[in-house]
């Protein structure tokens, strides 16, 4: 897909956690449209970037811009409210909750009906009920979850409660996806079917993809943009084939000393 | 075509949103609710009325809203009794000192309120505090509800320990005079619980299963996540607090005017905060039936039990020991529920109707 | 208006004197919380039935010097049970659950003790059995004669007491979990309960063991708490009241737990006399406890010396 204008500005983040620093320093764009692989060693930081551009973390020092806004120093709903959804590296969903459920609390961001309504069941939120279920539907089609709505999400096999997260936030119908680890601990065929997900999400809906990814070859094959992040630090940001031959990048994977 | 489609799409999502999708359900429910109100004031003894239905109605309410909070948005609370006592004096300070059109419901609608409000004041510290910490906010609501009324005679007006509630505090829109009949009976008192326990719940169970109940659930089950969602994870903990406060409100003023007939301090200590948790975790923590089944085993147990004590062991039992019993049957309760069925009475029930609907051929 | 000083150190030595009593039970609560995360609610009726055993033992002519070890006994084999029928059956619970669970406990216990000890309010003369058992079985003047006088202020001789044990019983604690290779794995445990199992430390063991040490430091306070509250249901709230002082101190800290009584034991009694006085209101004791514990959550979440955590996702 074609790279637009940055539509997410990362500036300079600094992340400390007591002696820790978990961000050293980090700027890169991401550009409308795109989609942009994050790739490093364990505790290189990673997830660490995605809780900053969520608001999940607060930086020490540096900017996030999404959208043309500082979201540095915003709560995470605003910065969802703005059009950002995510999945977590360990599954966050909701366990006591079923999968259909999980999905719906998604839209929670559509509704307008005042809880006095929902208690009382009248109008407006009787409507939106069932047009925030028609979204939902939608979603589950596309994501082949037919089956499950009912079933607790805690019941469910790793995999699949993998894409019921994805599902939960694609359905607030996000412009730009944050994926955690999306496909670690999946299978081949898996893996497959999430990357192809994250190419026809991209492609259909024109999201801006981030997302953290262990496996080159898929790295390779999907993504427009890579950073790799090592100790805190940016060493290489590039297109798949500039990554390819970097040579930190390279020493940074075959551990190489200097 | 297309439009068909999407018109056979919006009718079976309403019928998957339904309360009761079985039939059968549904014409239980009816039937249940029909012989409530029209046979039972009928049938059932003053006695029947004033020492089962109506106490479980009240107490009912109360688990409800401790339900709400502790088992729907995962916020611990030890404050009922301490709610409970702020909705009953409020109901009856303003039964006294409001002109003649005010009436009970609407009274109680108003405490419940104001309740709620106050709720929020003591919910306001789980903005910062999460999970066991936020024990001390509702323990210091507790105590602080039993002080303040013993501190302010105003409340009591000015009775010592306690005042019996006037019988005129029941009549509705003048209708005892005029047709001459008894608004504070058992049957009337039954009737009123009767018909707001029915609202409270109904209105809990759509709240429950609409956008609001799902952040509340989704608060308990992990609030970081709620937040990247985009759920106002503040507003509804306050929201929780406010509801759950309300209804713990008005079951403690049905506590006091339907079932004591008396109000006073001494009906809200601790004690009664520990009773309505046990019937909340008995019963099913995040169940709406499920309060009430606790409610029913918790409150009937001792009841029961000293029943068999006086004909089949001939009075072998003394409060004390039937106390004692009812205390040591709980806490086992409690704990092998929690080990065997984390989800009480309610899950036992659902597993239990899941076994029917298959019976005779479980798969 | 001249300010009473010596008034004021006689209620702030009281202060301090109580607020050693609070830590103590709020280092059962500590011990439990920090090996397996449970947050034992149960700890307030385990002082009473500790305290019930020993009063009923001694009732019936049990000799102090037999009573106690026997009761001591009691809690090993109850710590024992609940490791055994509760927390291992429960080990993969949510917190909640568990904490609901130690719920049912309590009231387990509750009903058990009073069943069996009947529900009476029972006086525990500790200063007479002192006295006769062991210090000063002619005159008994060592703790029946009540007060000490230092400086002109009046200090009760049994406070002195249970503040020498109390605080002994914390050293020993401490030493215990700093010191020897049971309590350092008990730390372990409280660190990582998969880490800890695969380097080999039986899980159930320290469990039981904790509930054990839990339901001795139980007996210990229920005996001195008895002393001002008598053995009854009252125990049983006087230990809410020691909840605030766990929470100041941070649930997962021995030094929090002291320092954190301290603080609730001065400040009740301190705003109990100079704050009720001010706006003019008896009894604010009750809940004023849980105010102070409120004012300093809301400046730290997770108490004064409780681990500060960002949770991660
Ligand atoms: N909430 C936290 N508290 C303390 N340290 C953290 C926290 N989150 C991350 N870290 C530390 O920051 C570093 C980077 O972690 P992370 O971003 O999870 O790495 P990655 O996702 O690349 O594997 C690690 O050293 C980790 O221990
Ligand atoms: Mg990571």
């Amino acid at each position: 897909m074609a790279a637009g204008n940055p539509i997410l500005q990362i500036d300079n983040i600094t992340l400390a956690f007591g002696g820790v620093t978990a961000l050293n320093g980090i700027s890169f764009d991401v550009a409308e449209g795109e989609i942009c692989a994050v790739i490093g060693p364990n505790g290189a930081g990673k997830s660490s970037m995605l809780n900053v551009i969520s608001g999940v973390y607060v930086p020490q020092t540096g900017r996030v811009v999404f959208r043309e806004q500082d979201c540095t120093r915003k709560r995470p709903r605003q910065i969802a409210q703005l059009g950002m959804a995510r999945t977590f590296q360990n599954i966050a969903l909701f366990q006591g909750m079923t999968v259909l459920e999980n999905i719906l609390t998604g839209r929670c961001m559509k509704i307008r009906s005042t809880w006095i309504e929902q208690g009382l069941n009248i109008g407006r939120a009787r409507r939106e009920e069932v047009e925030n279920r028609r979204a939902v539907e939608e979603v589950i089609e596309f994501l082949h979850l037919q089956g499950i709505r009912k079933t607790p999400v805690g019941k469910l096999p790793y995999g699949l409660q993998k894409r019921v997260e994805l599902a939960r936030a694609l359905v607030a119908e996000p412009i730009m996806l944050l994926q955690d680890e999306p496909m670690t601990g999946m299978n081949l065929e898996e893996k497959k079917d999430m990357s192809c997900f994250a190419l026809e999400i991209n492609r259909e809906f024109g999201t801006t993809i981030v997302l953290i990814e262990h496996d080159m070859s898929v790295v390779m094959d999907i993504s427009d943009h890579v950073v790799v992040l090592d100790y805190g630090a940016k060493i290489g940001d590039g297109t798949p084939d500039e990554i390819k031959n970097n040579r930190d990048v390279i020493d940074a994977y075959l551990g190489v000393t200097h | 075509m297309i439009y068909r489609e999407t018109g056979t799409f919006i009718t079976s999502y309403i019928e998957d949103r339904k309360l009761f999708p079985i039939p059968f359900d549904k014409w239980a429910m009816a039937l249940f609710m029909l012989f409530m109100v029209f046979v039972i004031p009928f049938i059932a003894s003053d006695y029947w009325l004033a020492a089962h239905l109506i106490p479980i109605l009240a107490y009912g309410t109360a688990a409800l809203g401790l339900n709400l909070l502790t088992g729907m948005t995962g916020q611990l609370s030890l404050g009922t009794a301490g709610f409970m006592c702020f909705g009953a004096f409020f109901t009856f300070n303003i039964m006294l000192r409001s002109p003649e059109w005010m009436n009970l419901p609407l009274a109680l609608m108003l405490a419940g309120t104001v309740t709620g409000v106050i709720g929020i004041i003591f919910g306001l510290p789980s903005i910062r505090i999460k999970g066991f910490y936020l024990l001390v906010s509702t323990l210091a609501a507790q105590y602080f509800a039993l002080w303040f009324f013993r501190s302010y005679p105003y409340f009591l007006n000015y009775a010592t320990a306690t005042v019996t509630l006037p019988d005129h505090h029941f009549d509705l829109f003048g209708i005892g005079e005029t047709f001459d009949v008894d608004m504070a009976s058992f049957e009337a008192k039954y009737l009123l619980s009767l018909g707001i326990v029915t609202a409270l719940a109904l209105f809990a169970k759509n709240l429950m299963r609409s956008a609001t109940g799902r952040n509340f659930m989704a608060v308990r089950d992990m609030d970081i996540a709620a937040s990247v969602i985009g759920i106002p994870v503040i507003r509804t903990k306050m929201l929780a607090f406010f509801v759950s406060c309300f209804y713990c409100g008005v079951g403690g003023a049905l506590f006091c005017y339907a079932y004591l007939q008396v109000l006073g301090i001494r009906t809200f200590e601790m004690n009664r905060s520990f009773e309505i948790l046990f019937m909340v975790i008995i019963g099913g923590l995040g169940s709406i039936a499920g309060s009430f089944y606790g409610t029913i085993l918790v409150y009937e147990f001792p009841i029961l039990f000293s029943w068999a004590g006086d004909y089949i062991f001939k009075g072998a039992f003394d409060t004390a020991v039937v106390d004692n019993v009812a205390k040591i049957m709980y806490g086992i309760l409690i704990i092998a529920l929690l080990i065997r069925e984390p989800g009480g009475l309610a899950a036992l029930w659902a597993t239990a109707k899941q076994k029917l609907r298959t019976w005779p051929f479980p798969h | 208006m001249d300010f009473d000083w010596v008034f004021f150190i006689e209620i702030f030595v009281g202060g301090l004197m109580s607020g050693i009593m609070y830590s103590l039970v709020a280092i059962g609560f500590v011990l439990i919380y920090k090996s397996s995360g449970i947050f034992n609610f149960a700890q307030g009726t385990m002082l009473l039935f500790a305290a019930l055993t020993f009063v009923k033992l001694t009732e019936g002519g049990v000799s102090f010097w037999v009573a106690l070890p026997v009761s001591m006994g009691t809690m090993v084999v109850f710590g024992i049970l609940v490791e055994r029928f509760m927390m291992r059956p429960l080990a993969n619970q949510s917190l909640l659950s568990l904490f609901m669970a130690t719920v049912g406990l309590a009231i387990l216990i509750e009903g058990f003790s009073q069943y069996m000890w009947d529900s009476a309010i029972h006086g525990l003369q500790l200063a007479n059995f002192l006295d006769l058992a062991l210090l000063d079985p002619v005159n008994m003047t060592i703790f029946v004669v009540d007060y000490v006088e230092w400086l002109d202020i009046l200090i009760s001789k049994f406070d002195i007491f249970a503040t020498i044990v109390a605080g002994t019983m914390i050293l020993i604690l401490a030493v215990f979990f700093q010191k020897t290779r049971t309590g350092m794995s008990l730390r372990a445990v409280s660190d990582d309960h998969l880490a800890a199992m695969a380097v080999g430390i039986p899980l159930s063991r320290v469990w039981a063991l904790v509930w054990a040490v839990t339901g001795i430091i139980a007996l210990i306070a229920g005996l001195l708490w008895a002393e001002r509250v008598s053995v009854s249901f009252t125990l049983v709230e006087a230990v809410l009241k020691a909840l605030p002082v766990i929470l100041i101190g941070g649930l997962t800290s021995i030094p929090g737990a002291i320092v954190g009584g301290l603080i609730i034991g001065v400040g009740e009694k301190m705003g109990e006399i100079y704050l009720g006085d001010l706006i003019g209101v008896q009894g604010i004791e009750t809940w004023f406890s849980y105010f102070i514990a409120l004012v300093f959550l809301l400046f730290r979440p997770s108490g004064l010396f409780g681990l500060k955590i960002i949770e991660r996702v």
